[in-house]
Formats: C-alpha cells, sequence, structure tokens
C-alpha cells in the first residue's frame, strides 16, 4: 500500500494496480456534518465516474464503493497531473474534455489542472468529489469560472492563453448555444463582491 | 519613518501609527447602531464626530506631533461610499497641509500584512472573515490572490442577519456564540460549497424559516457549526492546493473562539502552523493601514480616488 495524494478531504492510495480513495474524518468538523459530506460525496462521486465511464468519457474506471469506510475503488491511470507539468496546448484537449463532460449533463465542481492526468497524450478527469448533475446553462458557466480561476491562480503567466484556448475548444464541441452560457458566465463574475468592471 | 494611516471602510474610524514596523499607536471608534445594520450617512457622520477626538488620542499615545509624521495612508477600499470619503478627505487635508507623501492601501490587504506582522508567518493562507468580507487570500506570482471567496454576503453579515431576527442587538458574533455553546443539538442545514467558493444567502433564508419553531440554543449552534465548517473546508482546500503551511484568521469574525478552535484542529491534523491575531488587530484598524502604507511607501499612485470595489487580486505586491 502506497499512499499517492493527501488532498484536503481524501487519501488516495493504491493497492495492487487499484486505487482507493478514502473520505477521511475531518477532526474540526462535528459528527453529524462530518458523516453526512463524507457519505454523500463518495456516495455521489462514485455514480458519476460510473455513468461517465460507460458514457465513454476518459475517467478512471470504478471499480467498488465501499459504504463504511467512506472507500472508492478505482483502475490506475499512470501519467502526471497537470498541475504539475502545464502547456499551452493542454488547455485546448481540456477544452473539449470540459464540453464533453457538459454534454453528458455532469458539472465537475472542482475543476483544477490538479484534477486532470495526462497519459501520454490522453488526458483523464479525476476527483468527482463535488460533481452533480445538470444541464443548466448557469452551472456550466460556474464549471468554466472555476477553471478560469483555477488557471489563474496556479499557472498566472500563461493564463490569458490558455483560457483563450481552452474557451474555443469548449465552444466548438459544446452542444448547446454558448451566448446563454456566457451570459451566466459574465454574471458569476459580478456576483463576486467588489467587482470594478460595474 | 512615521506612518499614520486612517481606517474608515465601513462602522469602524480608526488611526493608527506606525515606527518604521513597529505599531505605537491604535486608536478607534465603532458605530453601533441601536437598531438595523449600518445607515452609510450615518455611519460617516460618526467617523466625523470621532475623527478629531482619534487623532489627538492616536497622537498623544505616540507622544508625536502631525509635524513628524512622514508619510499618511487611508484605505482606499473596499467599503461602504461615504464613510471612505471621511478617512480620504482627512488624510488628503494631512498630506496637503504638513507636504508629505499619501499612499492608498486595500483594506483586505493590510489585514493580511498586520497578520504576518503579529503571527510571524511569513506565508500563509489567510481566512478573512468579517461582516462585508469572507475571502480566503494566499500570495501567488507577485499578487495576493483570493483563492475563494463569497459569492454572496460576507459570513459576519450573515450572523448580524440572524442575530436581527432574533432580536440580538449588533454585532450578533458574541451573543450567538454564548447560545451556541448550550447545544448540542445539530438541525441540518444547506452546506453551500462551491469549489472554492461559499455562499450564505441560501443558509440565510433557510434558517430564517426555523425561527420560532426551533430552541434558539440549537440554531445558533447548527448555523456556527455549518458556516465554520464552509470556511475552514475553503481555507484547507486553499493550503492543499497551494501548498501552504501555515494559516491565520482574521477579521471581526476572528474574535469567534469556536472557529479559531475548527481552524487550529484543521492545521494540527495537517502539520501545519496556526496562529490566531491578538484581537486588537483583527477587527478593522488604523495600525494595519499605517503599517501597510509603510510597506508600500516606495509605490508611486496616480489614483488616489476612494475604491468601494477595490479587489485584493488587483494591487502589485512590490515589497515582498
Amino acid at each position: 500500500m502506497k499512499v499517492l495524494a493527501f488532498g484536503s478531504e481524501a487519501v488516495v492510495y493504491e493497492k495492487n494496480n487499484v486505487i482507493i480513495k478514502r473520505r477521511i474524518k475531518k477532526s474540526y468538523r462535528i459528527r453529524e456534518i462530518d458523516e453526512k459530506l463524507r457519505r454523500n460525496r463518495s456516495k455521489a462521486e462514485f455514480n458519476i465516474m460510473r455513468f461517465l465511464y460507460e458514457s465513454g468519457l476518459n475517467v478512471p474506471r470504478p471499480l467498488k464503493y465501499i459504504e463504511s469506510k467512506k472507500e472508492i475503488w478505482m483502475e490506475k491511470i499512470e501519467g502526471k497531473r497537470l498541475a504539475e507539468e502545464f502547456s499551452v496546448n493542454d488547455a485546448n484537449s481540456i477544452g473539449i474534455l470540459v464540453a464533453e463532460m457538459h454534454n453528458f449533463g455532469i458539472i465537475h465542481g472542482d475543476l483544477t489542472t490538479a484534477n486532470i492526468i495526462k497519459n501520454d497524450k490522453k488526458l483523464y478527469i479525476i476527483d468527482f468529489g463535488l460533481s452533480y448533475h445538470s444541464s443548466k446553462d448557469e452551472d456550466f458557466a460556474s464549471d468554466i469560472f472555476l477553471f478560469k480561476n483555477a488557471l489563474k491562480s496556479k499557472h498566472n503567466d500563461l493564463y490569458k492563453e490558455a483560457y483563450r484556448s481552452f474557451l474555443n475548444a469548449y465552444k466548438s464541441k459544446i452542444r448547446k448555444e454558448f451566448k446563454g452560457i456566457d451570459t451566466h458566465l459574465k454574471d458569476i463574475e459580478e456576483r463576486r463582491r467588489y467587482n470594478e468592471s460595474y | 519613518m512615521y506612518t499614520l494611516g486612517i481606517e474608515s471602510t465601513a462602522h469602524t474610524f480608526g488611526i493608527g501609527i506606525s515606527d518604521n514596523e513597529k505599531i505605537i499607536a491604535n486608536e478607534r471608534d465603532t458605530l453601533k447602531p441601536s437598531s438595523g445594520g449600518i445607515i452609510p450617512r450615518e455611519a460617516a457622520m460618526h467617523h466625523f464626530k470621532f475623527a478629531p477626538e482619534i487623532l489627538k488620542r492616536a497622537l498623544d499615545k505616540s507622544g508625536l506631533k502631525l509635524e513628524d509624521i512622514d508619510l499618511f495612508a487611508f484605505s482606499q477600499g473596499p467599503g461602504i461610499i461615504p464613510a471612505l470619503k471621511v478617512g480620504a478627505q482627512l488624510s488628503t487635508f494631512l498630506s496637503k497641509k504638513y507636504g508629505k507623501k499619501l499612499i492608498g492601501v486595500n483594506h483586505c490587504i493590510a489585514h493580511l500584512e498586520i497578520a504576518r506582522l503579529y503571527t510571524r508567518l511569513n506565508d500563509p493562507v489567510m481566512l478573512y472573515a468579517s461582516g462585508g468580507n469572507t475571502q480566503v487570500i494566499t500570495y501567488y506570482n507577485g499578487t495576493y490572490i483570493v483563492f475563494g471567496e463569497t459569492q454572496d454576503i460576507g459570513v459576519g453579515n450573515l450572523i448580524d442577519k440572524i442575530g436581527r431576527r432574533l432580536s440580538i442587538p449588533f454585532p450578533a458574533g458574541p451573543k450567538i456564540e454564548e447560545l451556541a455553546k448550550k447545544s448540542k443539538h445539530y438541525i441540518e442545514m444547506p452546506y453551500s460549497i462551491k469549489g472554492m467558493d461559499v455562499s450564505f444567502s441560501g443558509i440565510e433564508t433557510f434558517v430564517s424559516k426555523l425561527i420560532g419553531k426551533e430552541k434558539v440554543e440549537d440554531i445558533a449552534f447548527s448555523l456556527q457549526e455549518t458556516v465554520f465548517s464552509m470556511l475552514v473546508e475553503a481555507s484547507e482546500r486553499a493550503m492543499a492546493y497551494c501548498l501552504k503551511d501555515s494559516l491565520v484568521i482574521t477579521g471581526g469574525v476572528a474574535a469567534n473562539k469556536r472557529l479559531n478552535e475548527m481552524g487550529e484542529k484543521m492545521c494540527k491534523d495537517r502539520k501545519a502552523a496556526f496562529k490566531a491575531i491578538p484581537l486588537e488587530f483583527a477587527g478593522d484598524n488604523g495600525a494595519m493601514i499605517a503599517y501597510t502604507g509603510y510597506l508600500m511607501k516606495d509605490y508611486k499612485q496616480n489614483d488616489l480616488a476612494i475604491k468601494p470595489k477595490f479587489r485584493t487580486d488587483t494591487v502589485e505586491i512590490k515589497y515582498r
């Protein structure tokens, strides 16, 4: 058993080529909140992964879910997280991948370059802990907005170019009128406090 | 170098004086509305009324005269327009009269700088939780980035709004905290964390429907546990993502012991450092404006107008 990642809410470890993601107890919050969050998030994550995998999107193959331990078992994907090694070219592929995911009616909810794995030339989305079903323009926009912010905070030097490339690819693949999404995108930015643009 | 800083973004009027990096005076007065929230005009009137007294107190405390001050600084934003104008006017007047430079300071960054000064944590993630602001800020690539923030109201504002419905006078935080201690019964509430951001307006609506049906202690307890869990979770995400190994909590809500306890536990589990800021410097104060003004002493600023919607991530940080 090898610990691969110690994230903010889960430990990810590897056992016989299987990746196990266990949501750990958080001592800072009361048991009622902690149990509910861990259970709901793990269950939802497993179901969404299964749905996306069966739909043919590049995600790890889910194997099983153990409720008592809040563990998700999945197949291992070799490769590196994009947060460690990011180039503008990847932004284009991410745009396509995210649009496909949205076409299946799934919102990721935590779209950052740390949650994308690159294997050879193929990209895989991981970590569906905050994902949910929706086909609303506003929810699509919230994913895009999250990704934009992740680029800004983690890859600031490439941010503008990468975001443009991401958005162009996304627009070309999304099976929806982009105008509606764009309206919400602007709306979300304005909703944040202290926006100087209005 | 003596720097005099004026804070007047919201309901607190404060003047602080620093001697290089040392705070030598920090005086203030806070408007406490008898009912309801802050009325902008009343805040401004309060500030005008107290400005001479606070200025005198700060000078007396430091043993300085206005002629001795080398640099003036004021809180440029974000904040309430009429309130901001008081600090801007007074500092502009003083800087012109004594022929000294004037620096406009971002209020949120000032909170962070004073937190760094007093906790001695060099590169922390900062949870800034007050009435108007709720942001998770950290330093990255030459600027302070807002890693996550509230999409609607500040957490302190949420607590005050619910307090008002429960007939608790402003600020409601201390009383809510006291009530919460008497309960262990959790009422499930919406837990709204969207990626890095948090949102509180749904909780406000939800809680307002509970009033009269559930015990006040249970509401207070459940409210605190829910919103603080959200804030600590957002802070932990920022720490994990940006690889930072320390956390500070500041803003008016930092006075809450339960929030501090939760932050401390989270950090302990991550083997990260946690430090609380002395309360005097957690709420709005003039000292943080003076100190940050001192850090920015070499800045050339063309725009010294007030900025009511001044965003943290638009300031270029040249002194780090």
